[in-house]
């Protein structure tokens, strides 16, 4: 059972991700894992209007009645979660960062704020781009050495401890994206403020 | 892969046996060093039947594969041993230069065993490995020990006890660079039981990255991060460890008069913010530290040396109801000196004043009795009176009068400064700590108090299990590599996965780290179950969680730890009774304790 503190912070979350244009109204999900299992948005849920019964609780491992109404990306939760020391998960399709994902193998913040937070955020391509067992495999491998990672052309998974770390991440994400997007259509000349900045292409 | 030198140094003080002898490199792998090669080895060196301060124990001092590169605070060690004061595993750690110097001198680690007829010194030199006299030192405090043996910065480098280590004294310290302590679970009574006074180290050797342009990259990075972080440029450098104080004590978790309340009214007395104003000289750095927390102090008597660290402050402060500054300050140059555990010494001080004040012992000890406090550390480290039993830890001498609750520990080690009804992630951490009640193997006041990642409601228990094995899993990487966790405030562990890259040339990422953490952390559990420890050991003095705090931010609560561990368990894949599975060892590469987890 989702206990109120844990689901008044799905709430807010959602509310904050839909309001501010990070997925559309029933796109996305998220989840926390608490013990051995994980409490995970259901399926068809809108972001922006969460109840309490938009959760589902399953196991960590194995199967259970909860796959029957959970998110269509369960697959690839349960895969980040063993493969990661990840304790929250959100996938959201920020604009932005897909739109920059169609061309780019990587994004590269070109904003201080968005280099000291996230560096880089490496592009991954998957043929079956929803809830397909490569996804699981390809998404989670990523999430390894990243805290945020775009899939091409679908959208981004955050890992955290919390929900508002992995949101933050998202959040972070679409203003670099958002920066970079701008700089180009204004086509000036970059002026590099940042020492070292070329060695962010290899972290 | 570099980083390591691949040789450990095997001293062997009942014969005089020096070996040197290969390190496993699958082991260093798996364990890296510090406080995850250290349970390694200690695992296969010391069983169920070893008596901690029989000369069948061992010291095995460890280093890291990042120690002495110049990374940022990579000078710090660990020793390992079985516990004298808790009988359950032993690790600690600690700064300054001494840690460096022995990676310098070409070993990862140092194993001491048996036991020496008379008083020795270990000196590892360029020149080579010699045991010699130690007589003249014996019954010497640790000041004139460090000075007698030539400490010299960055060149020569001695670690001691003092007289309560000497004395077998159960919270004794082993001492390093005069005022550096690896202090908790008396690893000073080992090392006095094997009549070993000090060991000085003298190096030559560099720890050279294999990547040498990413390596400087990320010491630029990480330089910037630890400027960045207010905590770590400014917090630490101006106010010392001591800076939380006031923020504990405002939150209603700083435990005062050995737990009764959860509020000092004169904290602000004791607070970081008073020793800067009051008795700061000036801030210091270990080798390598751009942090500088160290305090160099002084008091109105002119007496001047380290400390207090937050911690010791309480320690002598708030849990015996003392506000004296200058009081609690010398009683921490005391410890120092006498080679104490100040966290132990105070709390097992603030026990013996409420068993007096219940007439309980035959004593006129009472809360706010600072100027009894000097007196009660020397009697300590000599054992004389009551210092005999305060000798013996909290737990022993509470037990004697008839009170074993009125101890606050874990395991027999005693608490630190947080009162985890205020905390309730601090309660479970301390109930499932592989050493005893501590805050340095998974600390929660990031997350419950200060913010780091994020602030989460520190009353809340559902979800905590998960962030405080991931806090558990992260502080045991950061002990095997080995960092201070002060990085840690502003630099995260992919950082510290990178730096390893670089370093060893072979590929680390931050998720393989946390699974090293997980590594060590279940390895030290499963040592404690071949000691005999059980699910029944998981638990907190029954103060915390029957006695609601009676007043303050934190007022009507205990810790509800029940839940709390059953999550736990769950979350790290171990059964009902706390035991690991067996899939779960086998995913940790630790098949090697299957039998001992099933047996």
């Amino acid at each position: 059972m989702i206990d109120q503190r844990l689901y008044e912070e799905f709430r807010d979350i959602g509310r904050d991700i839909f309001v501010t244009g990070l997925t559309s109204s029933h796109g996305g999900n998220m989840s926390v894992r608490v013990g051995d299992k994980i409490i995970i948005k259901r399926r068809g849920a809108q972001f922006g209007r969460l109840k309490p019964s938009d959760f589902v609780e399953t196991k960590f491992q194995g199967k259970d009645s909860g796959i029957t109404r959970a998110s269509t990306e369960l697959i690839v939760h349960r895969a980040i979660y063993e493969k990661t020391s990840a304790l929250a998960i959100i996938h959201a399709h920020p604009r932005t960062a897909i739109t920059l994902s169609l061309s780019r193998d990587e994004i590269i913040p070109i904003d201080n704020e968005g280099s000291y937070l996230l560096r880089k955020i490496p592009v991954v391509t998957v043929e079956l781009a929803s809830g397909s067992k490569e996804m699981a495999e390809v998404v989670s491998e990523a999430l390894r050495g990243y805290k945020i990672i775009m899939q091409r052309g679908h959208g981004c998974f955050s890992i955290g401890q919390t929900l508002e770390e992995a949101y933050h991440w998202v959040s972070a994400l679409e203003e670099v994206s958002d920066i970079i997007l701008e700089h180009k259509l204004m086509g000036e000349e970059m002026i590099e403020y940042r020492k070292h900045s070329e060695s962010y292409a290899k972290w | 892969m570099q980083g390591w030198t691949g040789k450990i140094l095997d001293i062997n003080l009942s014969n005089g046996g020096i070996e040197i002898v290969p390190l496993d490199m699958e082991m260093a792998r798996l364990f890296l060093g510090g406080r995850g090669l250290g349970a390694r080895l200690l695992w296969d060196l010391v069983g169920p039947e070893v008596e901690p301060l029989s000369p069948e124990n061992v010291l095995i001092f460890t280093t890291g594969p990042i120690t002495a590169t110049g990374s940022q605070t990579s000078n710090r060690f660990n020793v390992s041993s079985k516990s004298p004061l808790t009988d359950t595993i032993l690790h600690a750690n600690s700064g300054g230069w001494w840690g460096m110097q022995l990676k310098r001198t070409g070993y990862d680690a140092l194993i001491v065993r048996g036991k020496a007829k008379k008083p020795v010194v270990i000196e590892i030199t360029p020149e080579g490995v010699a045991l010699k006299d130690a007589d003249h030192l014996w019954g010497k405090g640790v000041f004139e020990t460090t000075e007698a043996l030539g400490q010299s910065r960055n060149k020569r480098n001695v670690l001691c006890i003092g007289p309560a280590g000497e004395n077998l004294v159960r919270i004794a310290a082993i001492m390093n660079d005069k005022e550096r302590a690896l202090a908790r679970g008396g690893p000073g009574a080992v090392m006095g039981s094997k009549n070993l006074k000090a060991i000085v180290v003298e190096g030559q050797e560099k720890n050279k990255p294999a990547d040498q342009d990413q390596f400087k990259f990320l010491l630029y990075e990480t330089g910037k991060l630890l400027k960045a972080s207010p905590l770590t440029s400014q917090a630490l450098p101006e106010f010392g460890t001591a800076v939380v104080m006031n923020v504990i004590n405002e939150i209603g978790a700083l435990p005062t008069r050995n737990f009764q309340q959860s509020q000092f009214e004169d904290a602000d007395k004791i607070s970081g913010e008073a020793i800067t104003d009051n008795i700061l000289v000036k801030n210091q750095a270990c080798w390598a530290c751009p942090i500088t927390c160290t305090r160099i102090t002084k008091t109105k008597s002119d007496k001047e040396g380290e400390g207090p660290e937050f911690e010791s402050a309480w320690a002598f402060g708030a849990q015996c109801g003392i506000d004296d500054l200058d009081t609690i300050t010398e009683a921490n140059y005391l410890c120092n000196d006498m080679g104490l555990d100040t966290i132990s010494m105070g709390n097992t001080i603030g026990c013996a004043m409420e068993l007096a004040e219940k007439g309980l012992i035959d004593d006129d000890l009472s809360f706010g009795q600072a100027d009894k406090l000097l007196d009660l550390i020397r009697d300590t480290a000599y054992r004389r009176g009551i210092g005999g039993d305060m000798a013996e830890g909290s737990y022993r001498m509470a037990k004697k009068y008839g009170a074993p609750g009125l101890s606050m520990s874990v395991k027999k080690l005693e608490m630190p400064a947080y009162d985890p009804r205020g905390m309730q992630g601090q309660g479970l951490v301390f109930a499932t700590g592989n050493r005893g009640a501590c805050h340095e193997t998974g600390n929660m006041l990031g997350p419950e108090v200060l913010a780091l990642p994020r602030l989460i409601d520190r009353f809340a228990t559902q979800g905590k299990a998960g962030i405080v094995s991931v806090h558990q899993d992260s502080a045991a990487v950061i002990d095997s590599l080995v960092y201070c966790k002060f990085t840690n405030l502003a630099v995260a562990e992919e950082f510290f996965a990178r730096t390893l890259t670089a370093v060893t040339g072979e590929l680390f990422t931050a998720d393989d780290l946390m699974m090293v953490g997980e590594r060590v952390w279940t390895l030290e559990r499963l040592y404690n179950r071949r000691e005999g420890f059980t699910k029944e050991d998981d638990t907190l003095p029954d103060r915390l969680l029957n006695e609601p705090v009676s007043g303050g931010p934190s007022e009507g609560f205990t810790v509800k730890l029940a839940p709390m561990l059953e999550e736990y368990y769950a979350f790290r894949g171990w059964d009902k009774n706390g035991v690991p599975k067996p899939e779960k060892l086998k995913e940790l590469s630790l098949e090697f304790t299957i039998e001992v987890a099933y047996d």
